[in-house]
């Protein structure tokens, strides 16, 4: 295409599988040396494979983005793959990598996350017996989520978003010996597989009413220079050619159109894996995990998965109103819902959690209210997931500092740790205003441009919640720094001091990220449809009142904790009595799944199936078996052992296909 | 019936014997307890066939002679299994000291 | 008339043949029964002469008679056959055997009597075709037998040797059963 393509254009294939390569040879080499040798090698080459796999990462995008610079269309390409399963002359999913302004950026995020918090690891994870395996999964992780990122065709996309629910699971499930963590990483599991099915529902239906019109299509794609191209290419369900014709069928299921059918659906596996309302249960307990791991991903990457698939399939999101409705009300609805509940955590990594949720909520209402006319939303949701990923993780990495030295996860057990941790405090401080959206961070840009996304939208409503939601979220926010850095020490906080150096270099990296990141013209990188480029600039009508939202949730939240102390966020609590009880118990969600799955689909419809299955199924294995045995005993007689029974037999047998023959068919 | 007593000798006639030969062979082969016994019905059987294909070779292809060639073939094959036959049969004796196919019988159930 | 002298000689050997053959699979000493099986190859070989293939009426007397019966004796001798009188088949086992000897002659005499074979000639085989047999079994090209031919003189060593492996003195009392 480009004859001074570089190197790095060229290899892309390079950068998933270095952690590959590392996970091989930490699962099937180093696992087998002594534990002395493998936890020195584990964490030094893991971390070195995906610092490497940053490093070219980073060059990508700068060879990238030189190649199409602002204001240039930019072109997605496929520089390397090759045919997996071929079905027939028409169906065949390649294994590739695909190379757009999206995956680009969020292979950025992906190693820059992940390679900081391997280094954090070295020191967070030290001693710990199960070192090497902690860092093969992680590895294992990495690949994944990088395999998902550079997916040119949905199927490989499904592949990829199955190993990372399972490397999720194996990482929340990493301290196997405790129940908690166990049950957890279950919960997780099962939650996002319930919601996977929906997506593959959504793939296959997507697929087969794609193959059926890409004989009639691809001659047409083929003549504008789309070659190679399959039905479950993102490039050909994308194509507006595609989409029309897609958007011309008339076959309906349930009232819905299949285009908006199989959006839904897709979009509740998105929602499964983003943890949005109401499949958001697994999210909260999925913090058993290792701290780093929460970081990773579960603040910074596997999460924001379901935004991305969002995104990557956003001209077609967009191609039905409906379905990017749903998009935005669930968005919005999450991001207020989870924000509310973060109010009342105590645990400080449930805080983090229910932000997470909450601004994944932002990300999803962000792509809700764009569409192709006017791309705003979606340029700003990926912005935010840029910005998030680096401060949502510091966050998270300050917070595994906090629960290092005082071991516990509770904000009540911190405090005053301002003075013993500063360098730590500092970078916390850094990204709890950068979720608050204080200028100039990071934050304050990406939520103001999905703000303004909303509001230029016309939904008011979405933008009103946003805004609200702005202010909670500073609230919660500064209560937990409030609590830790300037409440009152606790017995657990008397001896704390500061973390080891490995973990201090992440703080700091990221700290530097969440300042500078807001200055990325993301809109002259990341932007689709019709309207591309130029650069947003800040509207202050917005960025006003969204600054003094935040503002006004600060001096409330100094105004309970700190000039108030323990007493008046008590009296608070108990003011607002059974409604305080309910967000804390986080609307009685958990209760009420439990009650569905419990007492209803195990009493009504898993109970009876038991009984069906151990009766009638069990009973026509146990019925072929015992036909088998009384047919066997019957025919055993008819063995004499003696050849010239047989031979009887033989004779007869002969004489009898003669005549049937000659009777039948002469 | 008597049509073919009265008719002159043809390629049924010849067919007829040789088909009866062989059902003689069957009936020994199922019937005989010595194992020499099934042998000599087996070459009862393997003459017939061969009988089967000179008769061919005359009524039905005269000028060529591939029918007796494998007439010859046949009684080559049976004079090997013959061998072979008389071999397993003393080796049988020399172990169990009966050749009565009836006692065989290790094959049941 | 010489038709009908050869019609009549066929229906002469044939109804020796047959019930020497009968013989052969009813008698209790075993020792006739070769006696019997004897003349019945030797009814054959005149049926082959009466056929016109007097070559083969030889092999089948030399080969036949000459040595697979003596081989057959053999295995009389050397199983202590001769003075054991065989004992009767059960009644059942002689049922089952003449029913399936006779269904398989029903079946087949019906079959053959209503086809009707595309018979070419019904006349003697040409005088020399001995000499055509023997040319034919040597030649070697693609209309002649010679492949078969050591193909089945390959099975006879094997055979030979195979039989003498089988039957030599083993090693039964030394366990190598």
């Amino acid at each position: 295409m480009h004859s001074e393509q570089s190197f790095i254009l060229n290899n892309v294939w390079l950068i998933p599988a270095i952690p590959f390569l590392s996970f091989l040879t930490l699962g099937l080499l180093i696992r087998n040396f002594p534990k002395k040798l493998q936890d020195q090698l584990s964490g030094i080459v893991a971390t070195l494979a995906v610092f490497s796999a940053a490093v070219l990462a980073y060059w990508l995008a700068w060879e990238y983005f030189h190649l199409f610079p602002a204001g240039v269309a930019k072109q997605a390409l496929v520089p390397w793959s090759f045919e997996w399963l071929r079905y027939q002359e028409n169906l065949a999913v390649n294994v590739g990598v695909l190379v757009d302004p999206i995956s680009v950026l969020l292979m950025v995020v992906v190693t820059t996350v992940s390679s900081l918090v391997h280094l954090y690891s070295t020191g967070y994870m030290h001693g710990d017996p199960g070192y090497a395996r902690y860092f093969t999964w992680l590895n294992l992780f990495t690949f994944s989520m990088l395999g998902l990122v550079v997916s040119p065709n949905i199927l490989q996309m499904y592949v990829c978003w199955e190993l990372v629910g399972a490397s999720s699971f194996l990482l929340i499930g990493f301290y196997f010996e405790k129940p908690s963590a166990v049950s957890a990483s279950k919960k997780a599991f099962i939650v996002t597989r319930f919601a996977d099915l929906g997506f593959l529902l959504g793939v296959i239906l997507l697929g087969y009413y794609g193959y059926n019109l890409f004989a009639s299509v691809a001659p047409s794609l083929h003549a504008s220079g789309l070659t190679n191209v399959q039905p479950f290419d993102f490039a050909f369900l994308t194509n507006p050619e595609v989409m029309n014709q897609f958007m011309g069928m008339s076959d309906t299921f349930m009232g819905m159109g299949v285009l908006t059918l199989s959006m839904v659906l897709i979009f509740m596996g998105a929602a499964g894996k983003s943890a949005m309302f109401p499949l958001h249960i697994w999210l909260p307990d999925a913090m058993e995990g290792p701290t780093p791991v929460s970081a990773l991903i579960h603040a910074a990457t596997m999460v924001v998965a379901g935004v991305y698939l969002v995104a990557r399939m956003f001209p077609v999101f967009a191609a039905s109103a409906d379905a990017l409705l749903v998009v935005m009300y669930v968005g919005a609805f999450t991001a207020l819902f989870a924000a509310v509940i973060g109010c009342t955590q105590d645990d400080i990594k449930r805080v983090l959690a229910f932000s997470t949720l909450s601004q994944l909520g932002y990300m999803m209402f962000a792509l809700g209210v764009s569409s192709m006319d006017h791309p705003l939303g979606y340029t700003a949701s990926m912005f935010h997931l840029f910005t998030h990923a680096f401060f949502k993780a510091l966050l998270f990495l300050g917070a595994g500092a906090l629960i290092h030295a005082v071991h516990s996860n509770s904000i009540w057990d911190m405090g005053g740790l301002a003075k013993k941790m500063p360098v730590t405090h500092a970078t916390v401080l850094i990204a709890t205003l950068a979720i608050a959206g204080i200028y100039p961070l990071a934050g304050f840009f990406s939520k103001d441009e999905i703000l303004v996304a909303a509001l230029e939208s016309g939904h008011t409503g979405v933008f009103a919640i946003g805004l609200l939601v702005a202010g909670i979220t500073a609230f919660y926010m500064f209560r937990i720094y409030f609590v830790a850095f300037w409440g009152k020490p606790s017995h657990h906080s008397e001896h704390a001091h500061e973390a080891p150096i490995s973990m201090l270099i992440p703080l700091i990296v990221l700290a530097i990220f969440t300042i500078g990141a807001g200055f990325v013209p993301m809109a002259d990188l990341v932007s689709i449809g019709h309207s591309a480029g130029g650069h947003h600039g800040i509207n202050w009508a917005v960025a006003g009142p969204s600054l003094f939202v935040a503002a006004a949730g600060i001096s409330f939240a100094w105004f309970m904790y700190v000039a108030g102390g323990k007493q008046r966020s008590a009296a608070l609590a108990g003011a607002l009595g059974g409604v305080y009880t309910t967000i804390k118990q986080k609307f009685y969600f958990d209760e009420i799944y439990l009650f569905i799955t419990k007492k209803i689909v195990f009493r009504f419809i898993a109970t009876p199936i038991a009984w069906f299955d151990r009766n009638v199924v069990d009973g026509g294995v146990n019925l072929s078996g015992w036909l088998t045995r009384a047919s066997g005993a019957a025919l055993n007689s008819t063995q004499t052992g003696q050849v010239q029974t047989y031979g009887a037999w033989f004779v007869g047998g002969a004489v009898t296909v003669t005549l049937v023959l000659w009777i039948f068919f002469l | 019936m008597s049509d073919f007593f009265l008719s002159p000798v043809g390629l049924q006639h010849w067919l007829v014997v040789s088909t009866a030969l062989f059902s003689i062979g069957i009936y020994g082969l199922l019937t005989r307890r010595n194992a020499v016994g099934i042998l000599m019905a087996v070459e009862l059987l393997l003459n017939s066939t061969s009988l089967n294909f000179v008769i061919f070779n005359k009524f039905a292809t005269p000028s060529a002679v591939d029918g007796q060639i494998m007439s010859i073939f046949i009684i080559a094959v049976a004079a090997a299994e013959v061998v072979v036959g008389m071999a397993i049969f003393v080796t049988l004796f020399k172990h169990r000291k009966t050749v009565d196919v009836t006692s065989m019988n290790l094959l049941k159930n | 008339m010489d038709n009908f002298v050869s019609d009549i000689l066929f229906y002469v050997f044939a109804a020796f043949s047959i019930s020497l053959a009968m013989l052969v699979v009813t008698t209790r000493r075993i020792l006739r029964a070769a006696v019997y099986l004897m003349c019945v190859l030797g009814a054959s070989a005149a049926f082959f002469i009466l056929l016109g293939a007097e070559f083969l009426a030889g092999v089948q007397i030399l080969v036949y008679i000459g040595g697979i019966v003596v081989l057959l004796v053999f295995a009389v001798m050397l199983t202590r056959s001769v003075d054991l009188l065989e004992e009767r088949p059960t009644l059942v086992r002689k049922a089952i055997g003449g029913l399936a000897a006779l269904s398989f002659f029903g079946t087949t005499a019906l079959i053959l009597t209503s086809t009707t074979f595309p018979v070419l000639r019904g006349g003697p085989l040409p005088p020399n075709n001995t000499a055509a047999l023997g040319k034919k079994l040597l030649d070697y090209g693609s209309e002649g037998f010679v492949l078969p031919f050591e193909i089945i003189s390959l099975l006879l060593l094997t055979a030979v040797i195979g039989g003498i492996v089988i039957a030599r003195k083993t090693s039964v009392e030394k366990g190598g059963n």
